[in-house]
């Protein structure tokens, strides 16, 4: 064989190594003739329906936030890669992997378990309605459940189908109409088959690439099996009671005061009913944290040294893509944490609101 | 041709003491973890480090984890790219091939040589790391067995299993790497310059990974799943990357001996 021949066979074995992958790709996806609204009705219909899968999460949002917000900031700011199966809404099992461990949340009847394996600890705690976002309220379909209260046939219009995990999934695109909002849109894809969402992308204003992403890279619309939703904890494992889940659910429990109904022209949610103030529903929401001092003025400090902060008169804000977050108060005075997909100006309303209408409760210490 | 490079490989000392400095860093490391009882903090340092201190037969996989993003690499590297080149830079090639061997059945057993070498290396590392880990750090309970990455009981016939399946993945891994690292000792006179080529593969493989412009490239990276042995111990083992790992290496193997047998079978050799 002379040399030519050799390096085209080598030429051909690359070529096809590379070619028949990239081909298969380029196939685009069938689309289906279904309505906005009759896919709107599919992708609500779903929420009970089970699934399992690999999900992929990409954030741009560089939140500046510390410690003590667990890791909402690099849920939200990087990559996240998580494996999960779901049973029902109170029987699931969702693995964030890490290169070198995980860290799962295993839910069963009210109650969470965290393992993390480079901890080498688990925590068990009740599910609390206000607590900060964590790895299972960013799979696809329990985003879309979110996103997508309160919607109607009217808000939504069909977009060009994709293929996620191997399935050409039909596209909706939201557009929010509250005034707060500051997301521009939302485009969310979904099985054809089960309605469930594969795929969501959530765009700011002026943004050309989605602020986040998150999309099944694998996906099954099969019930999952009964063990793969379980914890069954090595011997030596101890598993701590956790009565506190987070900051948020800490000063929900025993901050002595309560916010105002309405905030920034929001109404505040019904499973807002301490501390807390979760205002707003689906694209358009608000969460209202007070601060003691000893946390607020570390994460002023932070805030303060974030590329683009506006330092106000209603306190430090920032934004990061449709994300607005703004601390009221000065250091030693403790604050309120306003943090939400709405524009500079609700915070800055609502910041105003809360001063105003903030109720303290007596001390009975 | 293939016992004649199998007998100069196990003869040489450099083979050796290469594989005796690859072995040198996970046994200090396991020797600091035992006196000192410190592990890294969560979410730092290589995989499986903080759960060696409780169990010390895990301690191959850190051992691994440990080696596999650079020492061993560069090892192989300098190994397979001194396959070729080497002989044309000591000047044997062409006494070589005067003889009556078929340059393909030449590649082949040079090919062998370096495969021979991962594995022994490999396994040294792996057995070393073992007695170190059961000597200085404990072994787990046989009854009760190790903690897999989700948190449940491994069997001792599980983790051994899945053990064994972990240094094979990394055997392949360093498969690609020789494969890399023989094509440019073909192509270049200088094994340093194999070796040195073959590097700057991994290390801009490496860069790429660490970039979000890059992202569309990342699946194609020879580096992309060199860790992804991890998966082998969640539960259920995750085999999506592990697969995606073994079919890329592959595919580095092919084509790169490819396109060693294509630029070596009728070289001019002049050295």
């Amino acid at each position: 064989m002379t040399r030519t021949r050799r390096w085209a066979v080598v030429a051909v074995g690359v070529l096809l190594v590379v070619g028949v992958p990239v081909a298969i790709r380029a196939i685009p996806p069938s689309d289906s003739d279904v309505g906005a609204g009759e896919l709107l009705a599919a992708v609500a219909g779903s929420e009970d329906h089970p699934w399992s899968g690999y999900v992929e999460t990409e954030g741009a949002l560089d939140l500046p936030v510390e410690d003590d917000f667990s890791d909402v900031g690099s849920l939200f700011g990087e990559s996240t890669r998580m494996r999960a199966w779901w049973r029902g809404d109170d029987d699931w099992r969702v693995d964030r992997l890490l290169v070198a461990g995980e860290t799962d949340l295993v839910h069963h009847s009210g109650l969470t378990i965290e393992w993390s394996y480079e901890g080498d600890r688990a925590r068990l705690s009740r599910d609390p309605d206000i607590r900060l976002p964590r790895t299972a309220d960013l799979v696809p379909p329990v985003l879309a459940e979110r996103l997508l209260r309160d919607v109607d046939a009217g808000d939504v219009v069909r977009i060009e189908a994709r293929r996620v995990a191997g399935v050409d999934a039909p596209g909706l695109r939201l557009e929010p109409t509250a005034p707060q909002a500051s997301v521009d849109h939302v485009d969310l894809w979904a099985d054809p088959e089960s309605g469930i969402p594969l795929r969501i992308e959530v765009f700011a204003a002026g943004e050309p690439s989605p602020s986040f992403t998150t999309e099944f890279r694998d996906f099954s619309a099969a019930t999952p099996a009964t063990a793969a939703t379980d914890f069954p904890a090595a011997p030596g494992i101890e598993v701590d009671h956790d009565d506190v889940l987070d900051i948020a659910d800490a000063a929900n429990q025993y901050a002595p005061l309560r916010p105002p109904d309405r905030v920034g022209g929001l109404a505040k949610s019904s499973t807002s009913d301490g501390a807390v103030g979760v205002y707003g529903v689906g694209l358009t929401q608000l969460i209202a944290i007070p601060m003691r001092d000893r946390e607020a003025d570390p994460l002023r400090e932070q805030l303060g040294q974030t590329p683009g902060v506006r330092h106000l008169a209603a306190g430090t804000a920032v934004s990061a893509g449709p994300l607005g977050v703004l601390l009221t108060g000065e250091d030693g005075d403790g604050g309120w944490l306003l943090a939400g997909t709405v524009t500079e100006t609700t915070l800055v309303e609502a910041a105003g609101d809360l001063a105003r209408g903030t109720t303290y409760l007596q001390d009975d210490s | 041709m293939i016992a004649v490079e199998l007998r100069k490989l196990l003869l040489s000392r450099r083979t050796w003491v290469t594989i005796l400095l690859i072995d040198a860093l996970p046994t200090l490391v396991g020797v600091l973890l035992a006196v000192t009882d410190l592990g890294p903090r969560p979410g730092t340092g290589p995989a499986f480090l903080s759960a060696v201190l409780t169990d010390g037969t895990l301690f191959p996989l850190a051992a691994l984890a440990i080696v596999l993003p650079l020492f061993l690499p560069i090892a192989v590297a300098v190994t397979a790219g001194e396959a070729i080149a080497g002989e044309a830079q000591q000047g044997t090639l062409r006494y070589l091939l005067v003889r009556p061997v078929g340059r393909t059945r030449l590649l082949v057993a040079k090919l062998v040589g370096v495969m021979v070498f991962v594995v022994l290396t490999v396994l040294v590392v792996a057995a070393t790391a073992y007695v170190v880990g059961v000597v200085l750090l404990g072994s787990e309970d046989v009854t009760t067995g190790a903690t897999s990455v989700s948190g449940s009981s491994l069997s001792t016939q599980e983790l051994a299993g899945r053990t064994m399946l972990a240094l094979a993945y990394a055997m392949l891994c360093m498969l690609g790497v020789a494969a890399i690292a023989l094509f440019l000792s073909t192509v270049v006179t200088t094994p340093l310059a194999a070796a040195l080529g073959t590097l700057g593969v991994l290390v801009t493989s490496t860069v790429l990974l660490t970039l979000d412009a890059a992202d569309v490239l990342q699946p194609y990276l020879p580096t992309r799943y060199w860790l992804s042995f991890v998966d082998l111990f969640r539960d259920p083992i995750l085999w999506r990357d592990v697969e995606r790992g073994v079919l890329l290496q592959i595919v580095y193997v092919v084509v790169f001996l490819g396109a060693a047998w294509a630029n070596f079978a009728t070289k001019d050799i002049t050295d």
